[in-house]
């Protein structure tokens, strides 16, 4: 079941349009990888879909929801720099929150004392949140942004902020959320996404240009490649390879023969009987698979 | 209802919190007795100074009571005035400049209820306060000079009350226009300086100004009875005070909350 | 200091005391307070030195509002 449709959601500032047009359904239960480098938009895009910004134009719809609800109780959202107020203690802030969302007292109270545990800084819940660290920010921010148990949560880079460990940390704290509700994170990082997320959105200047299950993509982009290493003259005998159609593409870099090819297996035999008919001085032959980083860096620098 | 006492008890805990409710009311304490103890202590100050001839008698006419009041209200004009726009200035553009109103914002809050728990908090503040400051100055008043009816000093608390209230309202109006508490202020200040001068100089004219409340509460405390345009002014002050709460709450509905 | 002998300190005390408070507690938050606006140091000097319109001062922007 879906939880959220986007459709074609644009957003200009003084006529610059930073989000050209996406489109996008999240299912519900999954956690979702809003990916792409500094500035493509994931920000702005997760201000629109929280209601914290008007989109220029598209539309935003919550499912099984009249379109005048309030949406905001549904969602839970956490910004990339989240900010508190200094002067509560972290405990006083939850329940604020929760309260403000419409708890009960009794379940604000157990509720936070819950997700205190859960975030990890039940320790410090009495202290004021101004002598907070930067990680004990990140996980307030989350605690709040769950707090009233959301169908939809959204985190604005939740660990690009952070420390190695505080991001190992809070990237299990999402692991554990995904079992709650849907989550949807935006990140710079493709590893964290390919962590713990199940989908994978992915934006580059304001243009969705890639989109579907981890595993849909890994399949699509583990395009077969053969390293390839000739002690001599390794341009002229690449050049004759992609001449007799051997394969589609090739990369000489640092001594190294990179080919692109279609099938694997047909590639690997051709390849291997033109180096015995031709007497070809090979030096190594490797069969490797393309990542999908090798994808999101090609995105990212054309 | 409930999220609205919600907004509203975070509002006083962060001005006790924050020590508002410690300095504010001291504050207009201060601002209060100063003319009626620097009028009593005139011909000793003056004496101090020096500079007069030995022998020199100097011979004041005391001022008549209610005037020594007036002088009170009269500095609440200036410095009162000037307190309730900077601790009013920040309390909503504060939180949208700083990031937390993306927070809670994007919890449930009803934006009206945002924005009136946030009035209604600083009102308390304000009333508070201008009652012990105003209270301070009538009682020196009473022990320096002599006292005056307790009846004639609430009603001209009311009265004055409305300006004060005016001016906070005013305020709050510009801060869901700006994110920067500084603009804020200076917009608040500007529109009441604006708005004093104009109903000064063409006082025949606007003579319903919320800015003559002051002149208004001077004369009856002077001659006991307000002059006819007191009705008016205080229905187009309290008018105005509705009208910019329901301005400021559409506004911020507008508005988009991170920019 | 005939001056002095002729004021009431009566009248004048209690407005010493609130005096007294409003710079105590401004001393205490400022202790109290991580951060302020401009160095520390010199919102001690005004607190102090600057008599009513130092502490006021101090609350209205020293204080890092947040």
């Amino acid at each position: 079941m879906s939880v959220i449709q986007v459709k074609d959601l644009k957003k200009s500032f003084q006529s610059v349009e930073i989000i050209k047009g996406i489109n996008f359904t999240l299912q519900e239960g999954r956690c979702i990888a809003l990916l792409g480098p500094n500035g493509a938009g994931k920000t702005t895009t997760l201000r629109m879909l929280s209601g914290l910004m008007k989109p220029s134009s598209g539309s935003v719809n919550f499912s099984g929801l009249e379109k005048e609800t309030d949406i905001r109780q549904f969602i839970g959202y956490l910004p990339q720099h989240p900010i508190f107020y200094e002067w509560m203690t972290g405990r006083e802030f939850l329940e604020y929150v929760g309260k403000l969302a419409g708890m009960s007292k009794a379940d604000v109270k157990k509720r936070t004392d819950e997700l205190l545990e859960l975030v990890g800084i039940a320790d410090a819940k009495n202290r004021r949140i101004g002598k907070y660290s930067g990680g004990m920010k990140q996980r307030l921010g989350i605690a709040q942004a769950i707090i009233h148990r959301p169908k939809l949560v959204m985190l604005d880079e939740p660990v690009s902020a952070l420390d190695p460990i505080g991001r190992r940390e809070v990237l299990e704290l999402l692991e554990k959320l995904k079992e709650e509700t849907t989550v949807l994170f935006s990140t710079h990082i493709l590893n964290d996404a390919e962590e713990v997320c199940d989908d994978i959105l992915f934006l580059h200047k304001g243009k969705l240009v890639e989109s579907g299950t981890m595993e849909e993509l890994r399949e699509k982009y583990q395009q077969a490649k053969i390293d390839l290493v000739f002690r001599d003259d390794m341009e002229g005998i690449l050049k004759s390879f992609s001449e007799k159609g051997l394969l589609q593409s090739y990369l000489i870099e640092g001594g190294k023969a990179s080919v692109m090819v279609e099938n694997i297996e047909e590639a690997r035999r051709a390849i291997v009987e033109e180096v015995m008919k031709e007497n070809l001085p090979l030096v190594k032959f490797e069969i490797n698979r393309t990542s999908l980083e090798d994808v999101f860096m090609k995105v990212v620098q054309s | 209802m409930r999220q609205w006492f919600i907004l509203f008890n975070k509002e006083m805990l962060e001005m006790a919190r924050n020590f508002k409710w410690v300095w504010v009311p001291i504050a207009f304490i201060l601002i209060g007795v100063m003319d009626p103890i620097t009028t009593y202590y005139m011909p000793q100050i003056l004496d101090s100074v020096g500079g007069l001839p030995e022998g020199t008698v100097i011979e004041m006419p005391t001022p008549p009571a209610p005037d020594i009041l007036m002088m009170s209200i009269g500095q609440y004009n200036m410095f009162g005035v000037l307190i309730i726009v900077l601790i009013t200035m920040g309390l909503i553009a504060g939180e949208r400049k700083s990031g937390v109103a993306g927070i809670i914002l994007v919890k449930p809050v009803s934006f009206s209820s945002y924005i009136t728990a946030k009035w209604a908090g600083g009102l308390l503040l304000v009333w508070v306060s201008y009652f012990v400051g105003l209270l301070a100055s009538w009682y020196y008043v009473g022990i320096l000079f002599k006292w005056i009816p307790f009846g004639d000093f609430i009603q001209a608390f009311f009265t004055y009350g409305i300006w004060l209230s005016f001016v906070l309202t005013v305020t709050i109006f510009f801060n869901a226009f700006f994110r920067s508490p500084g603009v804020v202020g200076f917009a608040s200040i500007a529109t009441v300086i604006v708005l004093s001068l104009v109903s000064g100089s063409l006082s025949h004219l606007l003579e319903w100004s919320p800015a003559q409340i002051a002149g208004y509460t001077g004369e009856f405390l002077s001659t006991h009875s307000f002059p006819e345009a007191m009705l008016p002014t205080t229905l187009l002050a309290v008018g105005g005070i509705v009208f910019l709460l329901i301005g400021a709450i559409l506004v911020f509905r507008k508005k988009e909350l991170a920019a | 200091m005939e001056i002095l002998e002729s004021i009431n300190w009566g009248i004048l005390l209690p407005i010493l005391v609130i005096q007294l408070i409003l710079l105590v507690v401004a001393i205490i938050d400022l202790i109290r307070i991580e951060k302020t606006n401009g160095p520390k140091w010199l919102w001690v000097l005004l607190i102090l030195f600057v008599n009513i319109i130092g502490p006021v001062l101090y609350f209205v922007i020293g204080r890092r509002n947040q």
